[in-house]
């Protein structure tokens, strides 16, 4: 039993996501874009708790990013909040966030649920605007620090320089990766994909849905207000755009290219996004188009993402050398 | 041996594609930060034209030859940001002009001025040249003070009669710059503001808007938006027959790009701010518009006019310095003067704003238009700039 928890804790998937962090920064133009994967992929990981997991489609992840963005940097410029006192604010503003938006939107339940999303994501975004000695307003929050690590009064890094940047940012995200895991893996994640299944089923042998609901959006908004404190940190500024409803979409947009129901299926959904952006933009200035393609295609062909993708091809292959073995047995005896 | 070499050829793939990406060619290499997709695409794509042409007529300098890369902010401020953080940490970039958005400009001087490069803009937020000014951003558009100034009195001394003003204005810090310049400009000519409407930087739908100027009854609306804002309010005005009934004021519009999408039946006897129009008087321009039909085939607009004229001014402060040195390239184009398209322009080493005209133009009837960009008579032209006694650009 103790096995099984630890492979499926720290084996396979999670190597394979600890190897593509490892391998990121030496394969990309620059550690630079590397960090801004990782970043958009650990927002993603979280849409993917909300989305993948229990099944409700939110259109509030940018409130929690954006939100994370703003209260980190305002702590950092305003009352001169350390690197990891700036994530802890950073994550309970998203937590907190969250908690608001869900504990309304989930008292109502499909396209209704997804309209209260909507309507807190413009909320929050004409909030941000309309406080701009807070936020910057549509001119965004300048000047923002990217404070050193420390800890116990030690400076492990100052952090200046891209490599070590992303180099927390791996740490971080392969932190979150692992607890996103075991929050999966518990009775915690299982009653969620009940839920998921079969909402109804889940309340009628005892569970109160909707505070395991609430509880997967607490969950996901303080790891999407920890992204977008460290975007805050990697930009050294906070535009209005994290706020958007935009960003809630490109979020969406990357757990489901990436894959819904796979944490690392959300690196790869946000590493497409913002590469395609950067090659494709410098081709076609209309790439949106086939980034809105892309997605038609994998939501036709591979419902389960590029990893599930990636996955039923693997699938095939095995399939195909099970096939072919036979005969080259055959032919060996001959 | 076949999966190793399917890994080699794959490994190679990924690392000649993104090596084009990074590798900065030898010379001297100007990067522009231009929307070339995304949402503002449509103005990005006639900046970068500009650029790129500025580069191609310079020729070699200081002995080295010019090169030019495009670095596409896809309209949004966190990609450029992190865009330029990858070339000038990777290529060692350090001279930037472009821009289209307030908020990308002001990060992108910001992440600049952190290795003393040159950025030049022509973006419109006040605080590039006012609280958020540095070492290394200069701007070439004229501020809201001298938009305001150069389009408002011009008509208040044309039409003395028309007491009554009412404005439309985007709730956020440029709208309200434009506002407050307004209002001084009323105070001191003795116009009544009977009204003002704020609408939020995504409205698109403004008939309440528009129904409350007419309610107001004023001789002239001021419109104080841009861009698509500005080109919906005034064609619902007109639509609303606004036009026979007040003047309208566009105070800030972007040249011929909008009247072109307007068309000679809105525009007709509507007034315009601009940055730039064509058909300027000037021995630059000339050249300048004579050279864009050769290569474009058309008239430059203000996108394309002002990232000429931007990406020009830096390569001649590089050879004014006679070194790359960014922060002595920057020192050069401290109080230059030099011919620009709308004449002679300087740069204020106060603030690093260029001091250069702004036009107020009138709508001509299609019946009087000389070629189809004929869309407007300039009425005034001048320079209006506050005092340097009044600038808040405080630098170290």
């Amino acid at each position: 039993m103790m096995k099984q928890k630890r492979s499926s804790l720290l084996g396979g998937v999670t190597l394979a996501t600890l190897a593509t962090v490892i391998l990121m920064p030496l394969l990309l133009p620059s550690a630079t874009l590397a960090t801004e994967i990782l970043i958009f992929a650990m927002a993603a990981l979280a849409c993917n708790l909300l989305l993948g997991y229990t099944g409700l489609l939110s259109f509030g992840q940018g409130i929690f990013f954006g939100g994370g963005a703003y209260i980190a940097s305002i702590c950092m410029i305003h009352w001169n909040f350390g690197l990891l006192s700036a994530l802890l604010s950073a994550m309970l503003a998203g937590a907190l966030l969250a908690g608001l938006v869900g504990a309304l939107s989930i008292r109502r339940k499909g396209i209704y649920f997804v309209m209260l999303t909507l309507s807190f994501s413009q909320m929050a975004y004409f909030i941000a605007y309309s406080v701009s000695d807070w936020t910057g307003g549509d001119n965004g929050l300048l000047d923002i620090p990217r404070p050193a690590l420390t800890l116990l009064g030690f400076e492990i890094s100052n952090l200046v320089s891209s490599e070590a940047f992303y180099a927390f940012v791996a740490t971080l995200f392969m932190l979150i990766f692992i607890f996103a895991r075991r929050v999966i893996h518990s009775p915690f994640g299982t009653t969620l994909v009940a839920i998921r299944e079969n909402e109804n089923r889940a309340s009628a042998v005892g569970f109160s849905t909707n505070h395991f609901k609430l509880l997967a959006f607490v969950i996901s908004g303080g790891i999407t207000g920890i992204a977008g404190a460290l975007y805050a940190m990697l930009l050294n500024f906070a535009p209005l755009s994290n706020i958007e409803l935009q960003m809630s979409e490109n979020i969406l947009i990357m757990t489901i290219i990436g894959g819904t129901g796979s944490l690392f299926g959300s690196i790869l959904g946000a590493g497409s996004i913002v590469l395609l952006g950067d090659v494709l933009s410098s081709v076609w200035p209309r790439w949106m188009i086939l980034l809105g393609i892309a997605l038609i295609a994998v939501v036709l062909f591979m419902p389960s993402g590029l990893w599930g993708g990636l996955g039923s091809i693997a699938d095939r292959w095995r399939e195909y050398r099970r096939s072919k073995e036979p005969e080259a047995k055959s032919r060996e005896a001959n | 041996m076949k999966k190793i070499m399917l890994r080699n050829v794959l490994i190679s793939a990924v690392l000649s594609a993104t090596s084009s990406l990074t590798l900065a060619a030898d010379g001297i290499t100007i990067y522009g930060v231009k929307s070339v997709s995304g949402a503002f695409a449509s103005y990005g794509k006639y900046a970068d034209m500009g650029s790129k042409l500025a580069v191609e007529d310079y020729g070699d300098l200081l002995g080295q030859s010019v090169h030019y890369e495009t670095i596409d902010t896809e309209g949004n401020a966190g990609k450029a940001v992190r865009k330029v953080q990858e070339a000038i940490s990777q290529d060692n970039a350090r001279f930037f002009d472009g821009a289209t958005l307030s908020s990308t400009a002001l990060a992108i001087g910001k992440e600049v001025n952190k290795v003393n490069g040159v950025f030049i803009t022509p973006a419109g937020a006040d605080e590039l040249t006012g609280s958020d000014c540095n070492m290394s951003t200069f701007r070439w558009s004229v501020p809201t003070y001298g938009a305001i100034r150069q389009t408002v009195k011009p008509l208040i001394d044309k039409f003395p009669e028309k007491k009554r003003w009412y404005t439309i204005t985007p709730q956020y810090v440029f709208g309200e710059a434009l506002l407050n310049n307004a209002k001084a400009v009323f105070a001191e000519e003795g116009i009544e503001h009977v009204g003002n409407s704020y609408h939020s930087l995504k409205e698109q739908e403004f008939s309440g808007y528009l129904t409350n100027a007419m309610a107001a009854q004023p001789d002239v609306l001021l419109l104080l938006n841009f861009g698509s804002q500005s080109s919906n309010a005034l064609r619902q005005a007109v639509n609303f027959g606004l036009k026979n009934q007040m003047t309208i004021l566009v105070a800030w519009s972007s040249g011929l790009d909008q009247l072109q999408e307007l068309g000679p039946d809105i525009a007709e006897g509507v007034y315009f701010g601009a940055q730039y129009w064509h058909t300027v008087d000037t021995p630059m321009n000339k050249a300048l518009v004579k050279r864009v039909k050769e290569v474009y085939g058309m008239n430059p607009n203000y996108p394309l006019a002002a990232d000429y004229i931007s990406t020009t001014v830096i390569l001649d402060a590089i050879a004014k310095a006679g070194t790359t040195d960014s922060a002595a390239v920057a020192k050069a184009l401290e109080g230059a003067t030099y011919e620009g398209p709308t004449g002679s322009e300087v740069i204020r080493k106060a603030d690093h704003q260029v001091l250069k005209d702004y036009y107020l133009l009138e709508g001509k009837p299609a019946a009087d238009m000389a070629d189809q960009d004929d869309y407007v008579n300039i009425i005034s032209s001048g320079k209006s700039f506050p005092d340097e006694s009044a600038l808040t650009c405080k630098r170290s």
